[in-house]
């Protein structure tokens, strides 16, 4: 019982795992060890940085994608391509991860955040799985995950349980993780979706919105994070262990890859909305798992059936996907790999495949008899969850406004449309929707006593913002996370716009202009309008018909276009020529048109 | 941590209570001052950073921790046998080989009777206080589960592990359980003030200082050796002749209990120990630890190689009874037949069950009984090597009577019933002098308990 060396056990876990892939044999070894962890669900290296894709830009893209699709295809203006699709028919389910924000882990009192990240820091000793240590359930951790189920509109269970699934792995540090396997916390909810989300016509039928059955939620430990140096060395950080997890699985209630991925989203959305998580997918805060599997329409499938849903075909498992795209091209693959086995009179197996970004087809990782048997058995340390009616009740009244209402609010409260509305609620974690309403609050404010009113000033703001600014950020290459213009300035910007101080062409320059200035510090809106001589200063009338004549003098073709040949459009490339030609901020386009059509009709 | 005042019983003691006394550890029980190997290879130089609760509130109240004691690896044996660094050996011997000093907590029975330590501590999981103690003719107390910490105690199976007390007299244990005995907030199931206030006044009717003791009729097994069952006997007949009354019982569930015990053990075992991976700390094997290609498993080496035989044993048992094929024949009928007990339990105390709704008690109308005595093991110690000839099952056997207890989770302590002298003269002088009496109270009802065994240790000749 005597050692000579006596190793301290916190933590100083660069101890390197040696596993046996040498140097020389690492290609097709990586390859083995990855299915083999994403067998496991589980990802070595840190979640590859995908680009966020604005629900915007996603719908654009989609609708260019289906154009581009048609022309290929010579059948244009028919959205549905493969005529496969009308015999065959999608169900897809959907397991969705989300780390849960709080602020200690599931089961111990270490914290979620802080240390800068330095490796192992935030681990205490159960994360460590050290001996003799037991879990704590941390009753802070049950408050996102109840809001998320009430949002879900979940019936969140009086008691639930804990159970271990066993599996070993180097980032799961009691070779069990603690979930809820045999007793969630939450069952039976329903998510709403509407166009407006993504969920193409053809799966609506012509209803306004489908509802998409939650079957649970279940709460559970996040593993370690690990990452590979090769060619044989793992290192291993512990401050991702036993964070807590929410596990939301829908019912096969969904039919087309672009609902999934809509399904998706909006459970983000939801989530963040009700504060219950807070990275993002793309940031490896959500990842997915989907069961696809399809029949002929009007048939009974294979018969199968998963809870309560019966006549579905044989289902696939496609695990660990780490986006929107991911989620959306994956079900495609797979189910036209399925339509493919089928149509050729083949059998689908009940297995598990793996998918990587940018990839056509949906990869075999093992099969029902490679399944990893969990061992699921009920942690005798933790007493059951229960859970107080009055405590839901009371998240429930106190609940943050989910989604679907907001964009109601801001499409009523600020006279945008829902599209507008949509986006941006949607855009950068509801950021932009925070610079709308502050914007909008000071230049109602600046405004004083002069005749506005919200709906007015909260449509033009929301344009400014969500276009105008869009727009600047879009071919400047700026996020709106690094953009530094802030919602005073465009208030400033909008309020001078407003009150005829500027032209519209004059605050976008500034836009632009104070996108370009440093912040140390940058002068003011108004420094800028004086300093650049960008004030309005109206022509006369007098001035205006000088101008216009001058312009109309020097170009008889265009004249005679408009005068003769009645091409009325052409009077814009004279309001163009006399914003152009005219002193910076002398001339607006509204008086130059009036102008114009007098003289250019006389 | 919740200081001694929130004792039960107002029986609390203050600290200092065990100032100056030497107390050994199991080493399954973790201390930041010495390493902590619970006998296994897999655990070889391992320093907890943290004391177990137990062992802070023994420090607390002025005790020293003399040593570590060996045990069977994790705890997993009968005879303390199977510890990587070597048997443990009675200080009896039959023939000149020594005798198994029961298991698992063989070291610290040894400790106790050889005088190196005051008292020691232990763990019971199926017995694994009370056998030890049983042959080496000391005290060994299991409490109800739950009253004492088991933060810093390495696992075996969890739901059945409980921190015990070996000690030369019921007294001594009993000082040592109530320095041990309050509410940890680290371990999740340590009991709730608000459960041991439940506990505190459920005492006899006063005034009724007449123990009715169960006697089961299930235990007078075919396995029971003449000199246990004279033992027994004589221990039954001093209390009757004291005054107390003896009732036949039945329990019979018994002869299932070890069964399940065999089934629910292992497969948290198999899940306990999944965590010896030698990534973090303890052993580790020198080369490599996984090969996808040939699909061997993660860590089979350093796992093949850290575990003993009996430890590998009952995770593979574990991991079958656990899996999905097999968990309803096994894991939940062992579930099933672990409550049967517990319900033959509550049915023959006359104190109903403090964690059961006392609406749903399904005791029977005679009253019931305040206590009830077995022997703690059908035999005399056997040899090592007698040990080393059994098949594990037969050594599985040794616990038939002490199982029941640990499945629901009931107080039970060994006391040492001497030998006769004629029973005596006819043994080696080197032998054994005694046998366990197991005596087993309701849920809670420790106290009850302790003062059947010093009553019974007071008659003793």
């Amino acid at each position: 019982m005597k050692t000579p060396t006596a190793r301290i056990a916190p933590l100083h876990l660069s101890r390197t795992l040696h596993s046996s892939f040498h140097a020389n044999l690492r290609v097709p070894r990586a390859s083995v060890v990855s299915k083999w962890l994403r067998s496991r669900n589980l990802t070595t290296a840190p979640a590859l940085a995908q680009e966020a894709v604005p629900l915007r830009k996603h719908l654009k893209d989609e609708a260019k994608r289906k154009k581009a699709e048609a022309k290929i295809n010579g059948v244009a203006k028919k959205l549905k391509t493969d005529p496969r699709l009308e015999k065959w028919e999608l169900a897809v389910g959907i397991e969705i991860h989300a780390e849960l924000n709080t602020e200690c882990k599931l089961f111990s009192s270490g914290p979620t955040e802080g240390s800068d990240g330095v490796a192992n820091s935030r681990v205490a000793f159960f994360d460590a799985a050290l001996p003799g240590t037991q879990p704590q359930f941390q009753v802070a951790t049950l408050l996102p995950a109840l809001r998320a189920a009430i949002a879900l509109g979940c019936e969140v269970q009086r008691k639930s349980g804990w159970d271990r699934k066993h599996y070993f792995h180097w980032d799961q540090p009691n070779g069990y993780q603690i979930t809820q396997y045999y007793e969630p916390f939450a069952k039976n909810g329903t998510l709403t979706l509407s166009a407006s989300d993504g969920v193409p016509t053809s799966d609506l039928n012509g209803a306004d919105s489908i509802g998409i059955g939650i079957k649970q939620i279940q709460m559970e430990q996040d593993t370690a994070k690990t990452t590979h140096h090769p060619p044989s060395t793992y290192h291993i950080d512990l401050n991702r262990a036993g964070h807590p997890l929410i596990e939301v699985i829908t019912l096969p209630h969904i039919h087309s890859p672009q609902t999934a991925a809509a399904v998706v989203r909006k459970i983000q959305a939801i989530l963040r909305s009700v504060d219950a998580c807070v990275t993002g997918m793309e940031l490896g805060g959500l990842r997915a798992d989907v069961n696809v599997s399809i029949r002929e329409r009007g048939t009974e499938g294979t018969g199968s059936s998963y809870s309560g849903v019966s006549g579905l075909g044989q289902r696939t498992e496609i695990k660990n996907l780490s986006s929107f795209k991911a989620v959306e091209d994956a079900i495609v693959a797979e189910r036209d790999r399925q339509i493919a086995v089928l149509e050729a009179e083949g059998v689908i197996e009940g297995e598990t495949r793996g998918w990587t970004l940018g990839a056509t087809e949906t990869t075999r990782l093992r099969g029902k008899e490679g399944e990893v048997d969990y061992r699921y058995m009920p942690d005798a340390d933790l007493p059951p969850l229960v859970v107080g009616s009055d405590l839901v009740d009371h998240l429930r009244v106190t609940m943050p406004e989910l989604p679907d209402e907001t964009v109601d609010r801001v499409e009523r409260q600020y006279g945008v449309t829902l599209k507008d509305a949509k986006t941006m609620v949607d855009l950068d974690d509801g950021d932009r929707l925070e610079f709308l309403e502050e914007t909008v609050e000071l230049v109602l404010r600046r405004s004083g006593d002069q005749a506005t009113d919200q709906l007015r000033v909260g449509k033009l703001v929301g344009n400014w913002i969500l276009h105008e600014l869009g727009g600047l950020l879009a071919t400047t290459e700026t996020s709106w996370a690094t953009m530094t213009i802030t919602p005073v300035e465009v208030a400033d910007v909008l309020v001078n716009l407003q009150n005829k101080q500027i032209t519209a062409r004059v605050a976008k320059q500034l836009l632009s202009t104070l996108n370009d200035t440093s912040t140390s510090p940058r002068p003011s809106v108004d420094h800028l309008i004086d300093e650049g001589n960008l004030r309005l200063r109206p022509l006369s009338d007098e001035g205006y018909e000088v101008l216009a004549m001058q312009i109309m003098d020097e170009s008889p073709d265009m004249v005679a276009a408009v005068r003769e040949k009645g091409q009325k459009g052409k009077i814009m490339w004279f309001v163009g020529q006399m914003v152009r030609r005219g002193e910076e901020g002398t001339v607006e386009p509204e008086n130059a048109r009036e102008v114009l059509e007098r003289l250019l009709s006389d | 941590m919740p200081s001694a005042k929130e004792e039960l019983n107002g029986q609390a003691t203050s600290p200092g209570a065990l100032a100056g006394k030497s107390i050994a550890l199991k080493d399954n029980i973790v201390t930041k001052d010495s390493p902590t190997t619970a006998a296994s290879k897999v655990l070889s130089g391992y320093e907890s950073p943290f004391d177990a609760t137990v062992v802070k509130l023994l420090r607390q109240h002025g005790a020293s921790i003399s040593s570590k004691t060996n045990l069977d690896e994790f705890g997993m044996g009968s005879h303390s046998q199977s510890s990587n660094t070597g048997p443990v050996f009675s200080p009896f011997s039959r023939n000149g080989t020594p005798l198994s000093p029961g298991g698992s907590s063989g070291g610290s029975a040894v400790a106790v009777a050889t005088g190196q330590c005051w008292a020691a501590l232990g763990t019971d999981t199926g017995g694994s206080v009370r056998l030890p103690a049983a042959y080496t003719g000391v005290v060994g107390f299991k409490p109800s589960y739950g009253l004492l910490s088991r933060w810093g105690v390495i696992q075996y199976a969890n739901s059945l592990d409980t921190v015990g007390v070996l000690a030369q007299s019921v007294k001594d244990a009993r000082q040592v359980f109530r320095s041990l005995n309050v509410f940890d907030a680290q371990d999740p199931t340590s009991l709730p003030a608000s459960v041991r206030q439940r506990l505190g006044p459920r005492r006899r009717e006063p005034g009724r200082k007449r123990l009715r003791i169960g006697v089961p009729v299930e235990y007078n097994i075919d396995e029971l050796s003449s000199t246990v069952r004279a033992a027994y006997v004589r221990t039954l007949d001093a209390l009757q002749v004291a005054g107390h009354t003896l009732h036949p019982i039945s329990l019979p569930s018994t002869r299932r209990a070890l069964s399940a015990y065999y089934v629910l053990a292992p497969a948290e075992a198999s899940s306990n120990l999944a965590k010896y991976d030698g990534i973090r700390y303890g052993y580790r094997t020198a080369g490599p630890d996984a090969s996808p290609k040939r699909n061997s498993p993660l860590y089979a080496q350093t796992r093949g190689e850290g575990f003993g035989d009996e430890v590998k044993r009952r995770i593979l048992l574990g991991a079958y009874t656990l899996s999905s094929e097999a968990i309803d024949n096994y894991f939940i009928q062992a579930q099933k037949v672990r409550r049967l007990v517990q319900q033959d339990f509550d049915r023959v105390f006359a104190q109903s069950n403090p964690l059961l709704d006392a609406s749903l008690s399904t005791r029977s109308g005679d009253g019931g009984v305040d206590i009830i005595i077995t022997p703690t093991a059908p035999t005399l110690p056997p040899t090592v090597d007698e040990v080393k000839r059994q098949s594990p099952v037969e050594s599985y056997m040794n616990d038939v009577f002490t199982v029941p207890a640990s499945l629901a989770g009931l107080p039970a302590v060994s006391l040492p019933a001497p030998l006769s002298e004629q029973e005596r003269s006819s043994m080696e002088e080197s032998d054994v002098t005694s046998v366990g009496m197991q005596f087993i109270g309701q849920f809670g009802d420790d106290e009850t308990v302790l003062e059947a065994a010093e009553l019974v240790e007071q008659l003793q000749p």
